[in-house]
């Protein structure tokens, strides 16, 4: 029977992925050193309002307008370093906003602030303070008589704040009579400025995103969580399905991949937010899939070939599966070109670290997670071999660098 | 062809139309403009009768809308709750005949003193231990002791706290006409809103965080105080209320008015006499521009509060004159009709205040005993018709609500305008379907008959995974879609290996009926490995993660599961029926 059909790899391909392992093992580890050490130390992962907290705005003006004109603009209100993006297409004068603030309030303009009310509306008794920072946009005020809300307004106003709202939250008879005052927020407060700046109908407030310092804290930690447990359960199916040995590598594989996308973020100081967690997490998922596959090869030579070298049978295993991986990364890759092309914004960054994420994924299988089986498999060797009360040398559990027989 | 093979491809078939009738709702979801996707009635009326009712829900990410987190101020409802717990030791005490002791609550620690004779002391510290449940005492001393709520009274109260915040919410968003909002409580003490399609998130804020307080008090028209106040603030006037009272007399009462609130405020401010208090009413002037404030003098205390309200609606006045203008009809409980019955019977021809939020609404008078507890709430005074019936919309829908018990508070919102959404979803189609075009195209083009085979089940794979979602009523997000494309990669990937393996035992010499065989089978366990490490990591975000990460995980977990099915079971049906069938050997190829 005579077939034809396309072949990326020919048969009999026979690359030594296993020698390279130690300068492959190597390299990534400066590689994800680098970039932990770019995410955590410096230049930093630009965090988005998910984690960091703070607002973020799009905006969409009806004309052309300067980003470095915007960017004046909302910080001559009061917002030292906002970040100003134009987003997606030029032409479409969209720009992104993110301020770290979500409010405007600092515990020395909050203490001012209590100064003045107490000596404005000292007839009414003030008898109680609150601000909270992390809140950062509430002050509460108690007094023993009640106090119009507007003459708390007006004195709140005096001290230099602008309040958005004041509400009273208990005048009973003979009671502590109870006021909050609420500031105006970021948001309203940039875009009051941009429409004073560039005409009141020139601005609209496509979206906004306000993030609480403790929800950010939250959200990441969730984060964090779920992909440790994730990791833990893969770690122990694995375990049960192929051998406990092959579950460090499956793991240490996903990390490598995790690290590597999180690296795109680092490199490109793009926004990192909930969004890029769940890139992060489909490209684990991936990793772990490709893992798996050329582990159930080996498994499977293992079987058929009793005997050989394990090394031989991973550098086999590799290569068999060698025309699969390179389809099936190339097919995922694929249908992420839409993204790319269409995407904005978020959704581009989404496809374009998915794509590191798949590259990676496909590399940490055949030089990270096949040396890190071997390893471990010479080390429980070794063991062996000790515990059978062996004091010569062994010869080839010492040799793991012999020179490849095939080349 | 043996009878197993037609029960799997009966069973493929089934699979297939009933995906297909599931997703006839979302199709006629997406049908409908933007706008009136979510009008529930709108749907029902295109749907089709035979079709179920569960669509498919875009995300807010991807329809525009708002996504609020608002905190409740439990601490603060303890604190408040100690403070009117110590009015009622204090009443508890005198009941008690315990006298000499001076109870005080302190609204910033929730802290209750009790101070006084060292003998009335002990006696009211025996008193709580014995009687109190919900607090302890903390510290103590001879003449003195303090009291906190006990631990188990405070969570107690927190939960109870945010219970009712969220019914509150839920009361005041089901009436606002948003159809499919979330409100669920999350952690200890926030809650979390999503209206979809809606778009105002300043009116949403001002709605949902907005304390009401509705009290009637008993306005004091006998008092001439006024009358003597002298050197009046510049464009401050005295006035004179007259109306029909009691026996046909005509009742005058004395009143302030002016232009500028605050200047009223602080003018009256310790003026009133013991037992009253002043209010003010901002009163309209029709064609005169921005009218101007009037007091009142009433009762401080209320005759009655906004907590026996069980219903507020608009309805429409058509005496001549009044052009149907609406106003607002308020319900009161059992108990609330019983007070308000009373209080209106005691004071018939008085007027009585309707103090919303420390203004008052209006002070009409009580023309008869108002039994039943139906009162109407007149407004607007000489707004357009359609202001004023805005207005009593949203003041039927805050009476409705009743009063927050705590205060609550934005700790994140998200707000995706409506112009981004169909924006967002065109450019996502476009990538979606680019995507997948290309990967077909790819397969087609690879493996030939094969890949049209996987072409086939790829395709079924994207309907099953979409109809599944709409029977589960669930939403599709851009984290959704994100899951949806590592399913898509993994069901290629699940091809791949399969082909890949069939081409290898067609290497090894097999001929091609035992090759499909051979592939199919050895492949089986490769492919449930690798899916179910992943529904395995799947099932524990699932678990773990919060909002976008579990849209995430859900679509991931369906597309496992239909990916499983359509690589594994279709393909192995379309091509075993194929290989079945020697006449099309030939055209077969991997």
């Amino acid at each position: 029977m005579q077939m034809k059909y396309f072949e990326l790899i020919k048969p009999g391909t026979n690359h030594d992925f296993v020698k390279y392992r130690r300068v492959a093992v190597t390299a990534s580890l400066v590689v994800n050193a680098l970039i932990l050490f770019g995410a955590v130390a410096w230049p930093k992962l630009n965090y988005g309002v998910d984690f960091a907290g703070g607002t973020e705005l799009q905006l969409k003006f009806n004309k052309q307008v300067d980003a470095s004109d915007v960017r004046d603009q909302v910080s001559k209100v009061g917002f030292g370093e906002p970040t100003v993006q134009v987003y997606g297409n030029p032409s479409e004068n969209q720009f992104l906003i993110r301020v770290e603030r979500i409010a405007l309030l600092t515990p020395e303009t909050a203490a001012k602030v209590k100064d003045e009310v107490s000596r404005e509306l000292s007839t009414s008794e003030p008898s109680g303070f609150h601000f909270d920072p992390e809140v950062g946009d509430k002050l509460d005020f108690s007094f023993k008589k009640p106090v119009d809300p507007k003459a708390l307004q007006a004195a709140v106003e005096k001290a230099g704040v602008q309040p958005k709202e004041v509400r009273t939250l208990t005048s009973r008879e003979g009671q502590i009579q109870e006021y909050t005052v609420i500031t105006q927020g970021p948001g309203d407060k940039i875009g009051a400025a941009l429409r004073e700046r560039f005409g009141q109908e020139s601005v609209e407030v496509v979206r906004t995103e306000y993030v609480g310092p403790q929800v950010g804290k939250q959200l990441r930690n969730d984060g964090i969580l779920a992909v440790l447990y994730a990791m833990g359960m893969i770690l122990i199916y694995v375990g049960f399905r192929f051998d406990f040995r092959f579950s460090p590598g499956v793991i240490i594989a996903l990390i490598h991949d995790a690290i590597v996308t999180l690296g795109y973020f680092v490199v490109t100081r793009h926004e990192f937010n909930l969004t890029s967690v769940t890139v992060i997490l489909t490209v684990v998922g991936y990793s772990v899939n490709d893992t798996i596959v050329i582990y159930d090869r080996i498994r499977e030579n293992r079987k058929r070939f009793k005997g050989t070298a394990f090394r031989d049978l991973i550098n086999l295993s590799i290569n068999e599966m060698l025309g699969r991986t390179i389809l099936t990364s190339g097919a995922t890759a694929l249908s992420l070109v839409g993204l790319i092309v269409y995407g904005v914004g978020t959704i581009q960054d989404f496809a374009l670290a998915m794509l590191v994420g798949i590259i990676s994924g496909t590399y940490s299988t055949w030089y990270i997670a096949s040396p890190m089986t071997i390893w471990l498999e010479e080390r429980a060797e070794e063991r062996r071999e000790f515990e059978a009360n062996k004091p010569k040398p062994k010869p080839h559990a010492q040799k793991p660098q012999q020179p490849a027989a095939s080349r | 062809m043996d009878r197993s093979w037609y029960w799997k491809a009966g069973l493929i078939v089934l699979v297939a139309l009933g995906a297909v009738y599931a997703l006839v709702p979302t199709w006629t979801y997406f049908q409908l403009p933007a706008d009136q996707r979510n009008e529930a009635g709108v749907f029902e009326q295109r749907r089709p009768g035979w079709a179920p009712k569960r669509h498919l829900n875009l995300g807010l990410d991807l329809q525009g809308g708002i996504h609020l987190v608002m905190g409740v101020e439990v601490d603060r409802a303890v604190r408040e709750k100690a403070v009117r717990r110590a009015e009622e030791l204090a009443l508890d005490f005198d009941r008690r005949s315990i006298k000499g002791v001076d109870v005080k609550g302190d609204p910033d620690t929730g802290i209750v003193t009790v101070t006084g004779n060292p003998d009335a002391v002990s006696k009211a510290k025996d008193e709580i231990t014995t009687g109190y449940t919900d607090m302890y005492v903390r510290r103590s001393s001879s003449g003195s002791f303090e009291l906190a709520m006990k631990d188990s009274a405070i969570k107690l109260l927190k939960e109870s706290a945010v219970d009712q915040a969220v019914k509150a919410i839920r009361n005041r968003v089901d009436k606002w006409g948003v159809s499919e909002p979330t409100i669920a409580k999350r952690g200890d003490n926030a809650i979390l809103v999503q209206l979809p399609g809606y778009s105002n998130p300043e009116k949403a804020k001002e709605l949902l965080g907005k304390t009401a307080q509705l009290e009637f008090k008993m306005v004091d028209d006998a008092d001439r105080s006024l009358t003597q106040l002298k050197d009046l603030p510049p464009g401050v006037t005295l006035d004179w209320d007259r109306y029909e009272g009691p026996g046909g007399a005509e009742v005058q009462s004395p009143y302030l008015r002016g232009k500028d609130r605050n200047q009223l405020t602080t003018f009256l401010q310790g003026k009133a006499p013991p037992g009253r208090e002043f209010g003010l009413q901002k009163v309209e002037e029709r064609g005169r521009g921005e009218g101007y404030y009037r007091t009142y003098l009433f009762d401080k205390k209320a005759g009655l509060t906004g907590e026996y309200i069980t219903d507020a609606t608009i309805a429409f006045d058509n005496s001549p004159g009044e052009g149907n203008r609406p106003y607002v009809q308020v319900t009161f409980n059992r108990t609330g009709a019983d007070v308000f019955g009373r209080l209106t019977a005691a004071n018939v021809k008085k007027r009585m205040a309707i103090v919303l939020d420390d203004n008052v609404d209006s002070a009409p008078v009580i023309q008869s005993e108002i039994p039943g507890g139906i009162c109407s709430i007149h407004l607007g005074g000489l707004k357009p018709i359609n202001e004023v019936l805005q207005e009593a919309k949203d003041l039927a829908l805050v009476l409705k609500s009743g009063a927050l018990p705590a205060p609550v508070r934005i700790l994140e919102e998200r707000s995706v305008g409506a112009s981004l959404g169909p924006e967002l979803i065109r450019r996502g189609t476009k990538a979606a379907v680019g995507g997948l075009l290309l990967v077909l195209i790819f397969m087609a083009l690879y493996y030939r008959f094969s890949g049209f085979v996987a072409d086939i089940a790829l395709v079924l794979n994207g309907i099953v995974v979409l109809a599944v979602m709409a029977l589960m009523d669930s939403t599709l997000t851009l984290p959704g879609i994100a899951g949806f494309v590592l399913t898509l990669g993994m069901a290629v990937d699940a091809n791949v290996l399969i082909n890949e393996r069939i081409r290898e035992e067609m290497k090894g010499g097999r001929a091609i009926g035992a090759a499909v065989q051979q592939g199919y089978d050895k492949v089986f366990w490769t492919i449930f490995d690798g899916h179910v490490t992943a529904l395995v990591a799947g099932f524990v975000i699932r678990a773990y993660g919060s909002g976008p990460v579990r849209g995430f995980a859900t679509t991931l977990i369906i597309g496992l599961l239909a990916s499983m099915f359509t690589s594994i079971v279709v393909t192995r049906a379309i091509v075993e029926w194929f290989v079945g069938h020697g006449k099309l050997h030939k055209a077969f190829s991997v």
